[in-house]
């Protein structure tokens, strides 16, 4: 071969280097920090541990000698590339303490998938409440990135005495099917690994996918064997019936339908049949290599490079104190390539830095909060700005940013520190309701994908206009970390404004302020305990709570995983954003 | 012999050394309250703690010298 080089090479290969190796007394002054950190991860994965234990123990499935979904989903994924997501996400505080399914990102030879698998040691994959969401998530996800999607599914069928959280809704159980449907037809294989009986809902979720690969003891059906009572025509239940039903148990001998000897040896859904679990397994392995993906290299604008400086120096850069500014560029340092960072605007809007980075060799947009205070900042106020606000300049420069991120299909990545957008008569003739909006609108004309980390603060307008997670079409996964805190505003500002009326009132009349105030610090507490990363994961405010550290891994998947199959190409030596940079 | 100085107004909220501490470039001494948030101000270089010229809760206006570092 002659001579051969990356796109666009002068404007990739090298970029600005940024951050800096900690000083001694950094690291010596954040020992606390990293201490305080370690309590809240350790909170955390405790949470995850009651999570993977819950239902029957692993040791019972073992005897069985079944697989568990934990056993199945680590056999399937290559090693190390596994970014779990929606843990701990349980919405309607179901008593297993999850949805009954396990999802993530992760890679199958080689190959970047959505997967999720039925957890079958909680009611052998029951549909228990909550389920659904989790699911439309993940099919969302899947769509947003264009990767397959791999089931292990494992499902029951609805926990019938809950059938009411379950069942019925616009977003209930069976919209995972049109989900499904959605994407056969935008060209998202859907490959399902079947195991166990899966009747009725999990019938449709045996057939709804795009290729079936069964065990051996698998079946799926329009209804289970297990209905054996039939309608009671009394219209209740006493003691006559109870022993007919007894006795109808007791004599029923049925197989369950839709096994094998049908779906394979008849209807010939079931493209493979396997004698063991690990042998389906194989199976989707080996469809996986059948699935179209570039090579990175296609996409890729120079050599995959880990950052300068380690990761670990998260836990010492993002101060635990709320109220603690830092340099924000030195998180970034640590998540990109090489740490570099061609920053897009650096002296105009300096509350927001936006710029281009490689992660893993291929190109994003970053964009983020910087902290601090910004003495003759904004431009249109008389005080000073503060880092975490957006103001009428960094509005404008991350609208434009994204709008030119979109032209050249760079995915972007969020980093949100936020308290808000300024407010006040100001700020309104500085139009900032209306350029907050604006980016809203420049986020949701680009059709490229977003991935949203709450660093600390995710508060007001700002949690939102910054690609959070209500950016349906955009934002694939939304990440906490320990530090996450996530509401609209601080628990004393809302219960100033809740309560300030009713003081004055009581004040008036001569009444005791005490049990007003009260209930006020209260509602100070119930916002502290109602925005920690824990319920932030459990309500589904953030699609996972990930340690600090752990930051580079979800976005080199979150990356990889854009670059695999995109729908638009911008050719490299043609975008307009890395020139615009240079001027 | 350096001074450290306020790189803003704010209020003085935490005095973290006393009158002949060593300390080293880079370590906290004062933690400043500006706009909600704490700024620390960090020694500029490694000497003895020479003087301190404010105390917790003191008003300061930006470029006052806080300290004096020997």
């Amino acid at each position: 071969m002659g001579r051969k080089q990356t796109p666009l090479r002068p404007y990739f290969e090298k970029m600005p280097d940024i951050g800096k190796a900690l000083s001694d007394a950094e690291v010596r002054r954040t020992e606390e920090n990293v201490g305080l950190l370690k309590e809240q991860e350790d909170l955390i994965k405790e949470a995850i541990e009651k999570v993977r234990l819950s239902g029957t123990p692993a040791e019972a499935l073992h005897k069985r000698g079944q697989m568990t979904a934990y056993d199945r989903l680590e056999y399937l994924v290559d090693p190390g590339t596994w970014c779990s997501l929606h843990t701990l996400y349980n919405p309607a505080d179901n008593e297993e303490g999850c949805t009954g399914v396990i999802d993530g990102i992760g890679k199958i030879e080689g190959k970047w998938a959505i997967i999720i698998a039925f957890d079958n040691k909680v009611m052998a994959g029951a549909w228990i409440a909550g389920q659904a969401e989790n699911i439309l998530r993940v099919t969302d996800l899947a769509k947003r990135l264009n990767v397959p999607l791999v089931w292990l599914t494992n499902c029951s069928g609805v926990k019938l005495m809950e059938q009411e959280n379950v069942y019925a809704d616009r977003r209930g159980s069976g919209a995972c099917f049109y989900r499904h449907a959605e994407l056969n037809q935008l060209g998202v294989p859907i490959l399902n690994a079947i195991y166990g009986t899966n009747p009725a809902g999990g019938g449709y979720q045996g057939i709804s996918p795009t290729i079936l690969l069964a065990h051996k003891d698998a079946n799926i059906a329009v209804g289970g064997a297990g209905i054996v009572g039939g309608m009671n025509p009394k219209g209740y239940f006493d003691l006559e019936s109870a022993e007919a039903l007894i006795e109808a148990t007791k004599g029923f001998k049925a197989k369950a339908p839709g096994r094998v000897e049908t779906h394979f040896d008849e209807t010939a859904y079931f493209r493979e049949v396997h004698d063991t679990e690990k042998g389906v397994l194989d199976g989707i392995k080996d469809y996986m290599k059948t699935l179209p993906a570039y090579d990175p290299s296609f996409f890729r604008v120079a050599e995959p490079a880990e950052p300068k400086f380690a990761v670990e120096d998260l836990n010492r850069i993002v101060p635990f104190n709320q109220k603690r500014p830092y340099d924000a560029l030195q998180v970034v340092a640590r998540i990109t390539d090489n740490s570099e960072f061609n920053e897009y605007r650096p002296d105009y809007g300096v509350e927001v830095f936006t710029g281009i980075a490689k992660i893993d060799g291929f190109p994003v947009g970053i964009i983020g909060n910087r902290q601090g205070i910004f003495p003759k900042y904004p431009e249109y106020a008389d005080y000073p700005g503060v880092g975490g606000k957006h103001y009428r300049q960094g509005l404008i420069k991350q609208s434009e940013f994204v709008t030119l991120c979109g032209r050249d299909n760079l995915p972007v990545i969020w980093l949100q520190d936020t308290t808000g957008i300024d407010v006040g008569d100001v700020a309104e003739q500085a139009e900032l309701l209306a350029l907050g909006q604006s980016l809203i609108y420049s986020i949701e004309k680009t059709d490229i994908s977003m991935m949203c980390v709450i660093l600390r603060k995710g508060s007001a307008a700002a949690h939102y206009i910054m690609g959070g997670p209500q950016a349906n079409n955009n934002n694939a996964f939304t990440l906490g970390t320990p530090l996450t805190e996530i509401y609209v505003m601080h628990g004393e500002t809302a219960a100033a404004a809740s309560y300030a009326r009713r003081l004055v009132k009581e004040q008036e009349a001569g009444r005791s302020l005490e049990p007003v105030i009260e209930k006020m610090n209260q509602m100070v507490q119930e916002y502290v305990d109602k925005s920690r990363p824990i319920y932030c994961a459990k309500r589904g405010f953030v699609d996972e709570v990930i340690a600090l550290p752990d930051l580079r891994k979800y976005c080199v998947a979150f990356t990889g995983a854009n670059y695999q199959n995109p729908k638009s190409i911008t050719p490299v030596h043609q975008m307009i954003l890395p020139r615009t940079i240079k001027g | 012999m350096a001074d450290l100085i306020a790189p803003m107004s704010g209020k003085v909220q935490k005095v973290l050394v006393a009158v002949g501490d060593k300390v080293e470039v880079d370590d906290e001494v004062i933690i400043l309250e500006a706009m909600k948030m704490e700024s620390p101000i960090f020694a500029p270089e490694s000497g003895t703690v020479k003087e301190i010229k404010v105390n917790a809760g003191d008003n300061v206006a930006e470029e006052q010298v806080l300290i004096v570092i020997e």
